[in-house]
């Protein structure tokens, strides 16, 4: 038995892909895409470097602090990778969100995100390698310490991904 | 000897199914750390991302930003990407993600207007900068400026969607799966009726 799902264009006759094909036609004379946009984006990305290093956890500490008890909760958590090992304080925030404060070792300046279901978060550690996060809304998230192409002065490297975190 | 067979340019519809096969080939490619292979991704789909970003309203210098940011957000995600029909989809929806963080952040104050609309005259003929476009075309352009901007921005999406796509934007986009969606039949429904109406308004 046929059902919808099979003939997803079921409903496009061929007066609609005209009309589309000429929409198409159209905006490309009259909005192109800047030529060089392509060779920007394949140098932005060339730059990020394609390879990144997977983060391995490796410890996870949930110490409930007593005397503040139902208010204040945090849990550390340690991830290594071949160029980078990043430490994690998550910190439960009044209004449900978390509080994240991290480190890199060895400690330098990079661009970190925190990529949730929803949106991607972005801040810079700083040149001690530390780096906060105010706001991320509970739910999975996972870090991405970004990859950088000048590896002098043993700064910088690939992008490094941890495994997703239940925050 | 083969030469029926070999370098014939082929058919359209083989072409698409080659073109499908062939990105398969580039993701699996750049997924193994080929640079050379992403290139040629991004060579290929930017033009779709760009008119994803200016359908939602941006201006240039944001649209290219919001194209390169989605690209690399691609890089993360890509182990994610399992099957290469899922591509598309994602790319389109974090484009349109993307472009509406920056609008809602105020750091433009550009509101939903579309700034490209005005970007055509309305005589055929004249300075050197207008572009010059058939009476066909005319009329479908100004159908096209007479659609709701909910249908502005689904139209021009979809038409830059690859055709075999079709059906994982939509369902990306947040319309039903297994079919056009309501809110697509809809606009297309619409432009049809516009498009008539512009047809018959100049003959008259």
């Amino acid at each position: 038995m046929k059902s919808h799902d099979d003939a997803p264009d079921q409903q496009l006759d061929d007066l609609d892909f005209e009309i589309l094909d000429g929409i198409r036609a159209l905006f490309e004379r009259v909005d192109p895409m800047p030529a060089g946009l392509p060779g920007r984006v394949r140098f932005a990305l060339a730059m990020r470097g394609l390879e990144s290093e997977v983060a391995r956890l490796v410890t996870e500490e949930d110490p409930r602090l007593v005397g503040a008890r139902g208010t204040e909760r945090s849990r550390t958590v340690t991830f290594d990778s071949a160029s980078l090992s990043i430490v994690i304080r998550i910190e439960e925030n009044k209004n449900g969100s978390v509080r994240i404060d991290g480190w890199l070792a060895p400690p330098q300046p990079r661009e970190i995100e925190m990529q949730t279901s929803d949106e991607t978060l972005s801040v810079s550690s700083d040149d001690q390698g530390r780096f906060a996060f105010a706001e991320v809304p509970q739910g999975t998230a996972r870090l991405v310490v970004v990859g950088t192409a000048a590896r002098d002065q043993g700064a910088g490297g690939p992008s490094v991904v941890t495994p997703a975190l239940v925050l | 000897m083969d030469e029926a067979t070999s370098v014939t340019a082929p058919p359209e519809r083989t072409d698409r199914s080659d073109r499908a096969a062939r990105m398969a080939d580039l993701l699996d490619a750049a997924k193994g750390g080929s640079e050379e292979a992403l290139g040629q991704i991004t060579a290929e789909l930017s033009p779709m991302l760009w008119h994803v970003a200016r359908a939602a309203g941006l201006g240039a210098d944001d649209a290219e930003d919001v194209v390169q940011t989605a690209w690399e957000r691609l890089l993360s995600h890509l182990a994610d990407i399992r099957v290469p029909q899922a591509l598309i989809g994602w790319l389109v929806v974090t484009t349109k993600h993307e472009a509406w963080r920056i609008r809602s952040s105020g750091r433009r104050q550009r509101p939903a207007d579309q700034e490209w609309l005005t970007a055509l005259p309305d005589h055929a003929a004249g300075t050197e900068e207008q572009i010059i476009l058939d009476e066909q075309q005319r009329a479908l352009w100004r159908a096209v400026g007479r659609l709701s901007a909910q249908c502005q921005e689904l139209l021009r999406i979809v038409a830059f969607v690859p055709r075999p796509d079709y059906q994982s934007v939509s369902a990306a986009l947040g319309m039903p799966v297994g079919s056009v969606g309501p809110t697509r039949g809809r606009c297309l429904q619409k432009i049809r009726v516009l498009l008539a109406d512009e047809l018959d308004g100049r003959r008259a």
